[in-house]
């Protein structure tokens, strides 16, 4: 028998296979993680825009008269040659703000889609019942224990699972990840060790071998396992990371969260769920137009996903990434130049084996018998419909019953962004 | 797409087909260690503690741990009247605990005192600017704000980076941002006039519950507050939840830590901080709303709405009218209040009764829930509202309650959960996964139910078949629960006879390891078995804290190792000099009252014998633990940001002492009770 097994918690952790239980050992599954035949390891990368992202801005329906009536003073200007402050024209209707235009050759090259009219069935315009919703998917259910994600995580049990199979690049884990599958939050790779100064070493070499030899339980098994994953990464030198292909992620946490989970795809570590989370999105006043505080913030958002993709280069085949946030804004602009909580919003969808250059979901237009409520672009595609599509056919995880109870998600509701 | 998907169902078939074969090959393997395995456990549930373990058990299960000399103490008096005199808290004298918690002033405030000494600035800045108060400074900055085209984040916008603690670092968001000017005239006017952060608040709370648990006398008090707030749980970054908070601890639960379960059922129902969190408030009958909606159109609207304070902080201006119009029932409290709070998920209910339940708590709302900037004196409130109660007839759970109620309604359906037999075993059950084991017998939760039912729900005396019952008295129950990270944290503290100031440092910890107080975002509460609590991250954070606290490099919490290891215990003692061997038996004997396993020992005395690096420049200091103390009241909440750039991991005192205490603190056993 060449594979090591422990039991996590005795009988407990074998009533519920799957929560590795059984399992070899982090050396062995990350070797096989990187040597798999039958198919190489998928990577989602889910970035939140926490605080509500104005969609409307963000991918401008240029085309519709109505976008340029209800925003005055934000409306984007319809692409025009040398004009910077224009979106940049997608499909003759649709363009990105100006601050995006890192992702037009990402559109030029089919490898980012757009999921339009998108967002959660829920009329809640809380960005605390909203994030919820759309971590836990269970949207109106707010006594749901566990987040998508790691029901995700629970109902595709992989022997191969190392504890890096999820990984938040988050101070705390992020509701999505919450669960009985092992997931890690990780602020920073750096931390991710013993930290005693100048001792680290001889009392790292201190716990590991209490943890080696102590009995074979919930304890013991995690721990050994947690050493494995520490000597790990520290082999994979994380301070000492360049980023390949002239890649520059912008400064701050979110530009650092985004390159060390390029560092953990490439040091192939069996990461299978990355979750980060960028926030300065609740433009209530003073939004801006092609500049301003929307403006500078999408330049930021835009800046760290493009090096990301940059940066992972061929890896992309394996390599999707997914934006989300809560819900869109106001279609109408506010008193203070702003936009306020509204419905549906617009998502991105990048990654090379993505059916891209197209805008996906039926635009329900914003006219004003169109609006949600009278006020708000309204929903056409389910959120569920577009996570559900990604963990079904880049992840390879058909329970989609389990990850999103209650909704009879199948095939039928995708909208085709995966071939 | 369909053979794909067959394709994949055969591939999972095939692995847990694999699995089973794998398993029924291991089984021989493991027969005879398991046979011998479910011996020693029979064994062991079978025969009762000795007396000193008994009174350790007690002192972890029903408090957070002993503290030196604790288990002298109450073998002194005997465990029983310890045990009895814990069950009536207010008997017990607890000073000592009252005076760390002087200089925490917001326990001891009002809500809406609350609202007016910690507003939400953007909140405050609209008030003044409504009654024309603005002053020039700080008009000067918000027009400078308005003006400028720079990003700008509305302080209470939902940030990043941080997952659940999202809304707790708001204050971080535009902190290297480009609107410092604007956010020094905020600061600069709240230094003037005596205000403070609404983030400090949450920071107060959280420390407030730290500073108990270690110093309270009322062990089980505190034990039960954290039970309690965890079953009733609320989220502090829920909009007004912060400001709601306070009066939640300090009026609702805990004067119903131990009364009849409908008390503090009653109370939690009543209690602005669980009508905010699960959105009973604004949950209105829609036949009321048709018929006050004449009545209140156009500016009188505006103006009744203004006085009750319904402007939202977190959607503020024009908007929030129109939102506010979608009233109707919400269902929320309704279902948590059966699933969570009572009869538990199968406790027999349909969602027939939900609505029904819904019904009956139309019109249970808030006074000016948001405190509408500090204006009005009854703000955060309780009040029954009756022009949003639905007064029609309703049937819950087969009871009629007849029309003309009013908020009677509601305290009946209360009534009838608090005695219904679903509750009795749903309360039993996580009472014995609490305070006994994870998976508790059917006939232990058959006994404490029983207790409850014949008690008419007395909490003190359902906590009294539990803690009486030979299942909690048995070698099965020792050390088989998982500490929480609180418990951990809390425990090592009082086992080396630690200080702390609850400050944000200390919280940040017990965050790191996995339960941010009040940060629990579901209304679920925080799980309670050994497999929710142990995984990589976490555990390795578990061992980073035992590091920490044993080196003194937690700003605002100290240890004092030398009163266990003597001279040995200072810095600049060559290693050579300790008798390291007598320490570590010390340590043994002080943190795990003697009990380690032979393979931990001999492993720990494997590593004495380990060289240590030399220390390359002088030896480094402790956390000043008085400034630390101070520096608490200006940093609020933004101890974590602190803390990630002051975690070097530097080692300070001896490192031969600190890594043995260290490694001791950090095993397997300590994280046991």
């Amino acid at each position: 028998m060449n594979r090591r097994f422990f039991l996590k918690s005795g009988g407990v952790a074998l009533a519920s296979i799957g929560i590795m239980s059984v399992a070899p050992s982090f050396l062995e599954r990350v070797a096989q993680a990187q040597n798999v035949t039958g198919g190489r390891r998928k990577t989602l990368i889910a970035i939140f825009q926490r605080g509500a992202v104005d969609g409307l801005n963000m991918v401008v329906p240029y085309g519709e008269k109505e976008y340029y009536e209800l925003r005055p003073s934000l409306a984007i200007a319809k692409p025009q040659a040398g004009n910077r402050d224009a979106a940049i024209d997608l499909d003759g209707f649709f363009g990105l703000h100006p601050s995006l235009s890192s992702f037009k050759p990402l559109w030029d090259s089919k490898r980012l889609a757009i999921v339009d009219a998108v967002g959660s069935p829920d009329n809640t315009r809380s960005h605390f019942d909203a994030q919820d919703y759309m971590e836990s998917a269970t949207p109106g259910v707010k006594s749901t224990r566990d987040g998508w994600l790691n029901r995700f995580l629970q109902s595709k049990p992989d022997e191969r699972a190392t504890p890096f199979r999820a990984v938040s690049m988050t101070q705390n884990l992020p509701r999505v990840l919450q669960g009985r599958a092992n997931a890690l939050a990780i602020s920073n790779l750096a931390d991710f060790t013993i930290r005693a100064g100048a001792y680290s070493q001889s009392v790292q070499g201190g716990f590991e071998s209490i943890y080696e030899k102590s009995v074979r339980d919930v304890l013991g098994g995690t721990g050994r396992e947690t050493f494995e994953a520490v000597n790990y990464l520290k082999k994979v030198n994380p301070a000492q990371y360049r980023p390949e292909n002239g890649a520059q992620y912008p400064r701050g946490a979110y530009g650092t969260a985004l390159l060390q989970i390029a560092q953990l795809i490439k040091a192939g570590v069996g990461l299978e769920v990355a979750f980060t989370d960028v926030g300065g999105w609740d433009t209530h006043v003073n939004q801006g137009g092609a500049r301003g505080q929307l403006a500078f913030r999408l330049t930021d958002f835009a800046a760290g996903i493009s090096a990301l993709v940059t940066d992972l280069g061929k890896r992309m085949d394996d390599v999707l990434i997914l934006t989300m946030s809560e819900f869109g804004r106001t279609a109408r602009e506010n008193g203070n130049r702003g936009t306020d909580h509204g419905h549906a919003n617009a998502m991105f969808v990048i990654g090379n084996q993505v059916r891209g250059g197209r805008v996906y979901g039926e635009w329900p237009g914003l006219k004003s018998d169109k609006l949600y409520e009278g006020r708000d672009l309204a929903l056409t595609t389910d959120f569920r419909d577009v996570f559900g599509e990604i963990a079904s056919k880049h992840l390879g995880n058909t329970n989609l019953q389990t990850v999103f109870p209650g909704y009879g998600l199948n095939g039928s509701k995708f909208r085709g962004l995966l071939g | 797409m369909s053979s794909l998907k067959n394709l994949s169902l055969l591939s999972t078939a095939r692995r847990a087909s694999a699995l089973c074969a794998v398993l029924a090959l291991l089984l021989p393997l493991f027969g005879p260690f398991s046979a011998t395995a479910q011996k020693q456990q029979s064994q062991k549930s079978g025969s009762r503690l000795a007396e000193d373990q008994r009174i350790l058990h007690v002192l972890n299960r029903l408090g957070f741990g002993a503290r030196p000399g604790d288990v002298e103490r109450v073998r002194a008096m005997g465990l029983e009247r310890y045990i009895e005199e814990q069950l009536y808290p207010e008997k017990i004298a607890d000073a000592g605990a009252e005076a760390k918690l002087q200089r925490l002033d917001s326990l001891r405030m009002s809500t809406p005192e609350l609202y007016a000494k910690y507003p939400q600035p953007n909140q405050l800045l609209r008030r003044m600017q409504r009654e024309g108060k603005l002053p020039p400074e700080l008009a000067a900055a918000v027009e400078e704000r308005m003006r400028s085209n720079q990003p700008n984040m509305p302080a209470q916008s939902v940030q990043s980076n941080s997952g659940a603690m999202a809304a707790q670092n708001n204050d971080a968001a535009g902190e290297g941002g480009r609107d410092n000017q604007y956010r020094r005239a905020i600061r600069d006017y709240y230094l003037q006039n005596g205000l403070r952060s609404p983030q400090q608040l949450v920071a107060e709370l959280q420390a407030s519950r730290i500073l108990r648990a270690v110093y309270s006398e009322r062990q089980l008090q505190e034990v039960m507050v954290d039970f309690w707030e965890n079953h009733f749980n609320v989220f502090a970054a829920k909009g007004a939840d912060r400001w709601l908070l306070v009066s939640y601890d300090r009026d609702t639960i805990r004067p119903n830590t131990f009364s009849k379960f409908k008390d503090l059922l009653v109370a939690t129902a009543q209690s602005p901080a669980m009508l905010f969190y699960l959105d009973n408030f604004q949950s209105a009958s829609p036949n009321a709303q048709q018929r006050r909606r004449p009545l209140l159109d156009g500016p009188m609207r505006a103006r009744r709405q203004n006085q009750q304070g319904m402007p939202d902080a977190q959607q503020p201006r024009p908007q929030q009218q129109q939102q506010r119009q979608r009233r109707g029932i919400n269902e929320n409290y309704a279902r948590e209040l059966m699933e969570l709070h009572t009869l538990g998920v199968e406790g027999g209910y349909t969602q027939r009764d939900v609505q029904e339940v819904a019904r009956c708590f139309t019109g249970w709302t808030i006074r000016a829930p948001r405190g509408a900037g500090g204006a009005d004196s009854d703000a955060g409130t309780f009040f029954f509202n009756e022009r949003m109660h639905d007064d029609g007839e309703k049937v819950v759970l087969g009871q009629k309650i007849p029309a003309g109620g009013g908020m009677r309604d509601g305290l009946m359906v209360l009534e009838i959960l608090a005695r219904h037999p679903s509750t009795a075993k749903f309360i039993a059950t996580k009472l014995a996964r609490r305070f006994v084991m994870d998976d508790p017998s059917p006939e232990l939760i058959a006994r404490i139910s029983a207790a409850y039912t014949k008690s008419d729900g007395s909490i003190r005396e359902t906590l009294r078949a539990v803690i009486t019952s030979p299942e909690f008295n048995s070698q099965a129950a020792y050390r088989a629960k998982i500490k929480t990270p609180f418990e951990l944290a809390i425990s090592a503290i009082r086992t080396l006879g630690g200080e702390t100031n609850g400050g944000p440092a200390i919280h940040q910890w017990i965050a790191r390891m996995g339960e941010p107080l009040y940060m629990y975002q579901a209304p679920t509460g925080y799980p309670d078995t050994a497999e929710d609590w142990v995984n990589t991250g976490s555990l390795l954070e578990r061992m980073n804290f035992a590091l920490a606290l044993a080196s003194n490099r937690i700003p605002g919490t100290r240890v004092d190792l030398s009163r266990f290891a003597g001279e040995a215990a200072q810095a600049g003692v060559s290693g050579g000099a300790i008798d390291k061997a007598r320490v570590m038996e010390r340590f043994i004997g002080v943190i795990l009252n003697g009990e380690i396993s032979p393979q931990t020992k001999l492993t720990l005395t494997g590593q004495l014998n380990a060289p240590l690096p030399a220390p390359s420049g002088p030896p480094a200091q402790a956390a000043d633990f008085e400034g630390a103390q101070d520096d608490m009241a200006r940093r609020g909440g933004r101890g974590q940001r602190q803390m990630a750039r002051a975690d070097t991991g530097r080692v300070v005192g001896n490192p031969e002492v600190v890594k043995i205490a260290g490694l001791i603190l950090g095993s397997p056993e300590f994280q046991r009770q």
